[in-house]
């Protein structure tokens, strides 16, 4: 889904390291302990120097010193440098010097790798890559390199995030950005302590942050997004030129009208499909029903092929062009939906997004092009109906988890800037389960499970309904099934497509010992199919305020049939919990030969401080403990 | 391996390698000129015709025991025949294909990559690139082309190329067809077919014409009958340009005889993936073909590895293989001499190289018979492909005079060798041998894990081939591989409501490999968790947690820890003595099965366990002891368990005998382990004293 790829090539410059015949370069012993603590990689020097030369030219230069400490640090230090129409790669140079800073060889140019993109999906890119690596494996060692690419705009400014691999740590990193004294940019900063140094000269700006010693980067569960945990410059300009479209980006409005123009005019129907949208909602009452039924036309008419071609892959092919392939990305396809809502009379709009599960880059106060994905938005009288229209699956007007509840950019000739996509929250992410089961002296159960998922909680089935055939979807089902050894008798789904969609999932199982007899007890776990929440460990170390992307709640009732002649020895014991991340309650009960086992849980979405991770752990490792105990019969 | 790939509809490179790309038709004195079409074939049984379909042609139905399928490939056929030109022979391989979409998860079928290799001027091109799709709209069928301009070429690197394209117009129900033919100068690769892949098939075939030039051997492989099998023997003509010395050049044509072979196969149902296999695709019917003889006029037939000796003598001398270890190397003098220098005996020599090789030198590439750097360029590169990894070792323990062979072998993920003929092209690895003491040694350097003498799991996979005059088969099979895996653990004094208890676990080498693998990449504190999470319900600690010989890569690790369980103050306590060691799930899963089990290797598995009842308590219930065997002789499962004085003792055995099963084998199979899963679950009842 990816239409623009921004990583920070390396971009390095500035002044050359003075390196004297016989000096050693970045000696290992130089390497303080506390940056070779749990580190496979010390980044010694991270330079990187953008001159903004005028709104058509920009130019990077990265240079980098990495010592890899030992293996498990060799893959992180080759070079990958990314190259297309926008971004010219004029020259890479690199050497390998030993542990005592002693050149043992310089990069061949006859060494560097050029490779297209290949197997992410995409049927055609312009993108290609450098590759080089020096393949040494006497430990530790240092490699440096030096690459320079020109930028053929003043668009794709790069992001700066110094300590961008795991078990690296950072000795010293400078970005500096030089342009003309009125060349207006932004910028905004994760993690920075202080003002970039700012000095001016002969006409010329310069701008640059630092940093030193930064230890260790580790991932942490519930965590926010990598950039926010780490030292990080965003950098965005104010007036900007992309082949040769202007715009400026000081506001979202300015993006917004950007983006727009740069995709505005590519919604001319030919005369079969406007034939087509007037055959499919001439008589159709309300917008509601016209959206649906058009929606419906694209999904089974259309498919998603990505293709990464132009200007910056930002500008969509027109409507025309889709129209006879049958196929587009998601700019081509949101596009032609929406040239098809236009001919039936009903405005509508694309938004930038940046797309997948939680995602936030949107800052509010920072506008810039973080975007990775285009979905389209229809305003209405009483409420917007959102489509993602590179979905042949999805019910109209349901976005799912992909770019649910965040802030996407709308393209329209208002400049409209930011609005929300909808949030799916706990009244919409739910799953009710009710089972029934029937256990025999040998510990075998036969059990019988109706599974109601809704919103978010529905989204990862829908994908297998539709991804896989029913032979495919019970294999995964064996997979993931926490059950000793089982067959599936029977199996069905029952989709219902709203805006709000529900699966109904309906289970047939034979659990073959399920139950645990030994001699005279039978040992019974009630909670048969919900017993996901991790075991968490303590973490003192965590950096991470704690997050959690979507909210849900779950309900599970079972009912099961004992055998005759058991009485019960124990019983789990009930448990109740409340805490700031939402509610858990447990109760199992014997009635006669039944044991009655209700479960309910609501995980809230939200931000909590670090602190809390240890309630977190408290809770979920009592939800854990809750979740598996076991409900004792002895024979009478 | 070579051509069409069986999943997706994916053109994968066919694995040419230099040895085929270097040959020119030297031998022939008459160079061609123009093309004149060889044989025409009548398609008798499959009357498809591109760009010709009807309404009827949309009514194809899924066969019942592929329901299900996203897509149906109505018919492929597919052709390799020699044309001459101006530069001498070479291969047309055409594809003809015509598949309905059954529905959206099919889409893929209609985006096609063709690969192509080049190397220098020697290229392989596309011809007569068509696609069309078929739609039935309002009861007529509707067809749109593919436009030229939709084609798109990417150039991978310097030798490979893709052509890729996307059918227009493709919705559910839809029916595509393409057809292409590759036009190539290397022909000693005479492309494979499959029969079979991932979409049921209701018809496939293949037609293969060659001129009495050549010989190529088939070489079939997989289930099931063919439809059509034919032999048919013609004559064409053949055009060439020859040259004699500086003269002019002269036209000639000859007449040469042309076998003309030809497959079908009907209603092929769809490959289906099953746990516990090496590859599924030793089970896709195919056929290959490996040049056995070259055939020129006035010449006398000149034989292309016949036999195993033969063929190991050739690639003895091969420059793309072992050539270089026979020269004396003297590059690598110093450095051999200075490892071995205070060696006492030939192990301590061919370790210390051995290590060195493995230590400093980064494998590029794990799949790789054929070396394509020379020994030199590896050797300061410091990378290289396995086999130049494991061909530099072998140089290096020549270099001090020990006696070293490369062997050739197959992984288990690139399927089987085929044993009735030479043919090289089902080798993928190349692994370094070496005699001491009068027997031999494997060895692999290409990987930083591995101990001396030791190999992966994926290298066994039945009989590798000594690269010398002798041909030696060196056998690795799962079947050999017998070892087994020891726990034990003991629980102390239930004190103040904590136990105390130790725990210790030898696993098998090849457990080891994917500990040593995991702590590399995550930490041991990472690996400890892993037994942490699931060893009780009660809560536990660790503490002194250990692993013994991660880094003597010739043996096993020994995991150890200490552990305090606070079981709380019941009145009863229920204890599974199995701990972490639990079989949780039946391996086997599925309750059919259509392939034979194999296992990477022999099962074997003991646990031992002891404990001390706690003051105050006492056994009120404890597992019964029982064997169970698998197939009389081929498995057994014993849980001995043992309860004297304030002691239990208690002892858990699951064993096979072999690593390979037929299918036959799995319902009993599967019901053995579900045996073991239920045994393993019973617990030991203490009940506070009254």
């Amino acid at each position: 889904m990816k239409f623009l790829q921004l990583t920070v090539a390396l971009i390095l410059t500035a002044a050359r390291i003075p390196v004297l015949a016989g000096d050693p370069v970045y000696p290992v012993s130089a390497i303080p302990d506390s940056l070779k603590k749990e580190a496979h990689l010390v980044k010694r020097l991270d330079e990187r120097t953008l001159q903004v030369t005028s709104l058509k030219e920009m130019r990077m230069v990265s240079h980098i010193f990495i010592t890899v400490l030992d293996e498990e640090g060799a893959a992180a230090a080759g070079m990958v440098e990314r190259y297309d129409k926008q971004t010219e790669i004029k020259s890479i140079s690199g050497a390998l010097y030993d542990a005592d800073g002693k050149l043992i060889k310089r990069l061949k140019q006859s060494d560097l790798r050029d490779v297209s993109q290949q197997g992410d999906g995409s049927l055609m890119t312009d993108s290609r890559y450098k590759i080089h690596r020096f393949y040494h494996n006497v430990y530790p060692y240092t490699v440096e390199y030096e690459v320079e690419v020109k930028l053929n705009n003043s668009f794709l400014f790069p992001r700066w995030t110094p300590r961008d691999e795991k078990h690296c740590t950072v000795q010293e990193a400078r970005l500096t950005v030089n342009t003309p004294a009125d060349f207006k940019f932004r910028y905004h900063t994760f993690c920075y302590p202080g003002q970039p140094v700012v000095r001016e000269d002969k006409g010329q700006k310069s701008y640059s942050w630092e940093v030193r010693n930064l230890p260790v980067y580790k991932e942490e569960y519930y965590s926010l997004e990598g950039y926010k945990l780490t030292p990080t410059v965003w950098l965005a300009p104010d007036a900007f030129r992309l082949d040769d479209y202007e715009g400026n980006m000081n506001t979202w409005k300015g993006l917004s009208l950007f983006a727009y123009t740069l995709n505005a005019g590519r919604d001319e129907l030919p005369d079969n499909i406007k034939q087509k949208v007037h055959q499919l909602t001439d008589n159709l009452p309300g917008n509601d029903a016209k959206i649906a039924a058009l929606y419906k036309y694209l999904q089974q008419n259309y498919r998603y092929i990505s293709i990464q071609l132009g200007i910056g892959g930002l500008q969509t092919f027109d409507a025309r062009t889709t129209a006879a392939k049958g196929y587009g990305d998601c700019k081509a396809l949101s596009n032609f939906m929406m040239a098809m809502l236009k001919e039936a009379g009903i405005p509508s709009s694309c938004a930038w997004v940046k797309s997948g599960e939680g995602q936030t880059d949107v800052q509010e106060d920072f506008p810039v092009d973080r975007f990775d994905h285009v979905i389209l938005c229809i305003p209405g009288a009483k409420d917007t109906t959102w489509l993602e229209c590179t979905s042949n699956t999805l019910p109209s007007g349901y976005l799912s988890g992909f770019t649910a509840g965040r802030q996407v950019l709308l393209l329209d000739e208002k400049g409209s800037g930011l609005v929300r996509t909808p949030v799916y929250g706990m009244a919409s992410n739910q799953q009710h389960r009710t089972i029934s089961a029937t256990l025999d002296e040998n510990g075998n159960m036969k059990a019988d499970a109706l599974t109601v998922r809704t919103g978010m909680e529905q989204d990862d089935l829908h994908e297998v309904l539709h991804a896989l055939n029913k032979e495919k979807q019970l294999e995964r089902m064996r997979s993931e099934l926490d059950i000793a050894s089982y067959d599936i008798v029977s199996y069905d789904c029952e989709e219902t497509l709203s805006r709000n969609p529900s699966i109904a999932e309906h289970i047939v199982l034979n659990c073959k010992g399920y139950a645990t007899v030994t001699g005279k007890r039978i040992f019974v776990t009630p909670n048969v199919l919900n017993r996901s929440i991790p075991k968490l460990t303590n973490d003192s170390a965590r950096i991470s305020p704690l997050r959690f992307r979507y909210e849900f709640l779950h309900s599970d009732t079972v009912k099961i049939t004992i055998p005759d002649g058991y009485k019960l020895e124990s019983l789990p014991a009930a448990t109740e919990l409340t805490t700031k991340f939402g509610s858990y309650s447990a109760s199992t009960t014997l009635s006669g030969n039944t044991v009655t086992y209700i479960r309910r849980m609501e995980r809230k979405a939200g931000t909590f401080p670090v602190a809390a991770y240890e309630d977190l752990v408290k809770f979920y490792s009592a939800i854990n403990k809750s979740d598996r105990a076991r409900l004792v019969m002895l024979k009478m | 391996m070579t051509g069409v790939c069986n999943s997706g509809m994916l053109y994968t490179f066919a694995p040419i390698h230099p040895i085929f790309m270097k040959y020119r038709p030297v031998l022939l004195k008459v160079l061609l000129m123009a093309l004149v079409p060889l044989v025409t074939f009548a398609q008798d049984g499959s009357k498809i015709k591109f760009g010709k379909i009807s309404k009827e042609d949309f009514k194809v139905q899924l066969p019942e025991k592929d329901s299900g399928a996203h897509a149906l490939v109505i018919a492929e056929i597919g052709s390799s025949e020699f044309e001459t030109d101006a530069d001498g022979f070479r291969l047309v391989y055409k594809v003809h294909r015509r598949i309905k979409i059954l529905d959206k998860n099919a889409y893929d079928l209609a985006t096609i990559r063709i690969g192509l290799y080049k190397e220098g001027s020697d290229e392989e091109r596309i011809q007569g690139l068509k696609g069309i799709s078929y739609n039935l709209e309002n009861g007529e069928v509707v067809e749109t082309k593919m436009e030229t301009s939709n084609i798109f070429t990417d150039k991978q690197d310097k030798n490979h190329v893709y052509k890729k394209f996307a059918l227009p117009a493709v919705k559910e129900g839809t029916i595509i067809e393409y057809t292409f033919s590759i036009l190539s100068p290397y022909y000693r690769n005479l492309r494979s077919w499959d029969f079979q892949g991932t979409y049921p098939r209701l018809w496939s075939e293949y037609k293969v014409s060659v001129p009495e030039y050549f010989d190529y051997v088939q070489i079939p492989q997989g289930y099931g009958k063919f439809f059509i099998e034919e032999k048919k023997v013609g004559r064409t003509n053949m055009t060439f340009l020859s040259r004699n010395g500086a003269g002019p050049s002269q036209m000639g044509t000859a007449t040469p005889t042309v076998y003309n072979w030809r497959w079908v196969m009907k209603d092929v149902p769809a490959l289906k993936e099953e746990d516990f296999i090496t590859t599924l695709d030793n089970y896709v019917r195919r056929i290959e073909f490996q040049l056995s003889a070259i055939n020129y006029p006035n010449e006398p037939s000149k034989p292309i590895r016949t036999t195993w000796n033969a063929l190991m003598t050739a690639l003895q001398k091969d420059e793309n293989f072992s050539e270089a270890i026979n020269n004396n190397n003297g590059f690598l003098a110093d450095v051999t001499d200075n490892l071995v220098k205070n060696a006492k005996t030939d192990t301590e020599k061919a370790m210390a190289i051995y290590r060195w090789v493995r230590d400093n030198y980064t494998c590029n590439e794990h799949g790789s018979m054929w070396a394509s750097h020379s020994l030199k360029s590896v050797f300061n590169t410091k990378n290289g492909n396995v086999a130049e990894i494991n061909l530099l070792l072998i140089a290096m323990l020549k270099r001090a005079k020990l006696e070293a062979y490369p062997v050739i072998l197959s992984t288990r993920d690139n399927g089987l060798v085929y044993p009735y003929y030479p043919l090289l092209t089902r080798f993928n690895y190349t692994l370094a041998s070496v005699v001491l003491d009068s027997a031999i040694t494997s060895l692999d350097a290409s990987d930083p894990l591995l101990g001396f003498g030791k190999l992966h799991p994926g290298c066994y996979n039945g009989d590798g081939r000594m690269v010398n005059a002798d041909a030696y088969i060196i056998p690795y099979a799962a079947d050999s591989l017998r070892e087994q895996k020891f726990t034990s653990v003991s629980l102390g004094k239930l004190e103040k409501g904590e136990w105390k208890g130790s725990f210790q676990q030898r696993p098998t080498y090849f457990e080891s490999y994917g500990i040593r693998e995991k702590v590399k990449e995550k930490g041991p504190k990472e690996f400890f968790k892993n037994y942490q999470q699931k060893f009780s319900a009660w809560d536990m600690e660790m503490q002194n947690e250990n692993i013994n010989d991660l880094k003597e890569l010739e043996s096993p690790v020994m995991v150890q820890f200490e552990f305090t369980l606070k079981p709380g103050e019941e009145d009863v306590l229920y204890l599974n003595p199995l701990f972490s060691e639990i079989t949780k799930q039946n391996i086997f899963k599925s309750a059919e099965r259509n392939f034979p089990v194999e296992m990477p290797a022999v099962f074997d598995e003991v646990y031992s366990f002891n404990m001390e009842v706690p003051d105050g308590y006492e056994v009120d219930e404890i597992p019964k002891s029982g064997i169970v065997k698998f197939n009389e002789d081929e498995g057994v499962f014993e849980y001995l368990i043992q309860h004297s004085g304030n002691m239990i003792q208690m002892r858990c055995r699951v064993r096979l005998t072999k690593a390979t099963f037929a299918p036959e084998d799995y319902t009993d199979l599967r019901s053995f382990f579900d045996i073991v899963v239920n045994k393993q679950a019973e617990q030991i009842v203490l009940k506070k004293k009254k």
